[in-house]
């Protein structure tokens, strides 16, 4: 006999219909774009693609620059990833007591989460120019030799990091200030009275208690950085000499300059694949399994 | 000597005074409640003790040390909070462990401690478990164990109660008893409360408004409260206060239609002055005595003993104890009580002796 409260359940006719929709488009989409991944199309020779199986696949794991590229990918967003929540971290915690024009600072940390990528890619980048920026200026200031901020392939990386840090630093503080005021403050106190000094109470307790927090934010950030795209295509285009390439962007290129569609596919399957089994991985290391602490 | 000398504190927060001037001596051994309504300033006066809180001016002295100025972990006291405050992420042994592990106590002596707190508390089979997997009860038990293992030279209990259900809170109350009574360590325990008061403390210190109302014995504070605060808030049900007029050149009070002798009384009244005649719920059901007659509105009864609530023909309401009958709404009965059971408050409150 059928379980009467699931066969009658009416709210079904609503939610039902959602699932098959979604279940058809993603699946169909996805085992669509895998079909493609599967043959040579390609825009210059359109209509004459056949079957040629793991090729495209292969072809990955023989492509230098594409190997690079993903290594640049992991670079970047281990880097981003540490810089940002590390630095968000103390930021919080220097901002963690009253001063005047408390909720001020906190507006301003939105402005460069609002701002679109656009704005923060040129805006660095005038920043960054070697003969008018305000970044050879200041290093001129105390003495330093100019820096060729993006025109160097050794460089352009880490300056495209650093407009990324800037960029969303204050999007970690904000999420991390939330859980802290939403902490208890109690253990802190009772941590105090056991005998332990400021550092160890942050360090025993408090982070701790930010860790579900953190976890989460490091996750988004991760998730973020390894699709990160605007500000590349903005500040360097992936160069110069491919040095800011990163697997996303070298999947863009493929597609829409080399026209080269499934072999672009087979690299954004390669990168949704890589990036889950590197976020599953990471989720069971930051919440195992035997509770959650 | 003094376990704790409290001397002259007082604190504010911008121009709210939350403690005037407020001094307590705590003997060694001894377990000192601090007794008010909430916003009294009791819990600020146990936080300054314990050096979370910065004082305005006054001294606080723990054993013969000044410690006014020192920080929290320098004071060498154990705090219980009424939030439990145990480490959310610690497991249960790593919570009671974190006291001798600030103190850089080694692995193994560490290990047998905290068995044996646990032993004490009961607990022993909680210490693998978070404490979110714990009851109330359990968890206060744990805060406590963690207060204990360090033997330290003063323990603080704030409100640690407040937060457990009824039937905990009784046992849990004649826990902390009877652990006072096994260690007898030197105690300060802040409640609103009064039954916890009444039957934990050596002494109670009754604060209102950040000043000190009374101090003395929970005997004291009930028979001989030194203002009507004092003697509404101690006591369940309250006591009852009656508007009195003084007559007979001083040697006896009207009460509506009954006259109170108080030639017992030291001080001399004047004829004709108003004063308050307070008594007991439980002061209203002697054989003989001054008489009262009381229409009834309600009757509880309690099984033992029962409380009537009604209207004196002044209008007045009292609460009387009742332990023979249990007398129905629209009764009227006649209640009695002996003069000397009765305190008398002049119009400012204070106590009339």
């Amino acid at each position: 006999m059928r379980p009467v409260a699931a066969a009658s359940d009416p709210t079904r006719h609503f939610f039902q219909p959602i699932i098959v929709c979604l279940t058809v488009a993603s699946v169909a989409l996805t085992l669509f774009v895998i079909w493609i991944s599967l043959h040579d199309l390609s825009l210059m020779r359109a209509g004459r693609e056949k079957f040629v199986g793991l090729d495209n696949y292969i072809r990955f794991l023989g492509d230098p620059r594409a190997m690079a590229a993903l290594w640049r990918t992991v670079l970047f967003t281990v880097l981003a990833t540490v810089i940002e929540i590390a630095l968000g971290l103390a930021v919080v915690l220097f901002l963690d007591r009253d001063f005047a024009m408390k909720r001020l600072v906190r507006t301003l940390l939105l402005v460069p989460i609002i701002m679109t990528p656009v704005v923060v890619g040129l805006t660095w980048r005038f920043l960054f120019d070697p003969a008018t920026g305000m970044a050879n200026y200041l290093l001129s200031l105390v003495g330093i030799a100019q820096v060729d901020w993006l025109g160097s392939p050794r460089i352009a990386l880490f300056s495209v990091l650093v407009a990324d840090i800037w960029q969303w630093t204050p999007f970690v503080i904000l999420l991390v200030m939330a859980a802290l005021e939403s902490a208890p403050t109690d253990p802190l106190n009772a941590a105090r009275v056991d005998g332990a000094r400021e550092w160890q109470v942050t360090w025993y307790v408090l982070l701790p208690m930010l860790r579900r927090a953190l976890a989460i934010v490091a996750l988004i950030r991760a998730i973020d950085s390894i699709k990160a795209f605007d500000l590349f295509y903005i500040m360097t285009r992936g160069g110069p000499a491919l040095s800011t390439e990163t697997l996303n962007y070298y999947g863009y290129i493929v597609a829409f300059t080399n026209f080269d569609i499934s072999y672009a596919l087979a690299i954004a399957i390669i990168l949704t694949v890589f990036t889950n089994v590197a976020l599953l991985t990471m989720y069971s290391v930051l919440f195992p399994k035997t509770g959650d602490r | 000597m003094a376990q704790l000398s409290i001397r002259s504190v007082s604190k504010s927060y911008g121009a709210v005074q939350v403690l005037d001037d407020v001094s307590v001596e705590v003997e060694e051994g001894s377990f000192v409640v601090l007794l008010g309504p909430s916003g009294c300033g009791k819990s600020t006066l146990l936080h300054a003790v314990a050096g979370l809180n910065p004082i305005d001016s006054g001294s606080i002295v723990i054993g013969d040390r000044n410690v006014t100025n020192l920080p929290a972990r320098e004071r060498d006291v154990a705090m219980v909070f009424q939030s439990y405050a145990l480490y959310p992420t610690m497991t249960v042994a790593q919570n009671i462990a974190f006291p001798l592990k600030m103190r850089g106590l080694d692995r193994r002596t560490s290990d047998e401690k905290v068995a044996g707190v646990a032993r004490l508390l009961q607990i022993e089979p909680l210490l693998s478990r978070l404490p979110r997997e714990l009851s109330g009860g359990q968890r206060q038990r744990v805060a406590i164990g963690r207060a204990l293992v360090r033997d330290p030279r003063l323990f603080l209990f704030d409100e640690p109660l407040s937060n457990l259900d009824a039937a905990l809170r009784t046992e849990l109350r004649a826990e902390i008893k009877r652990l006072h009574q096994s260690i007898r360590r030197t105690m300060v325990y802040v409640t609103h409360d009064q039954t916890e008061a009444l039957t934990l403390a050596d002494k109670i210190v009754v604060l209102k408004a950040g000043k000190i109302e009374q101090t003395g014995t929970p005997l004291s504070l009930y028979d001989d409260p030194d203002n009507v605060f004092v003697a509404g808030f101690i006591g369940t049900p309250r006591m009852n206060f009656l508007k009195a007029t003084v007559v007979d050149d001083g040697k006896a009070l009207t009460a509506g239609e009954a006259r109170v002798d108080i030639t017992h009384l030291k001080a001399r009244l004047d004829n004709g002055r108003t004063v308050t005649l307070g008594i007991r719920p439980e002061h209203l059901d002697e054989k003989e005595g001054v008489t009262l007659s009381l229409a009834v509105d309600v009757t509880e009864r309690l099984g033992s003993t029962s409380y009537v609530h009604g209207a004196l023909p002044s209008g007045e309401t009292v609460v009387a104890e009742r332990r023979e009958d249990q007398p129905r709404f629209g009764e009227t009965i006649t209640l009695r009580f002996q003069p000397t059971r009765a305190r008398i408050f002049d119009a400012e409150g204070n106590r009339i002796r």
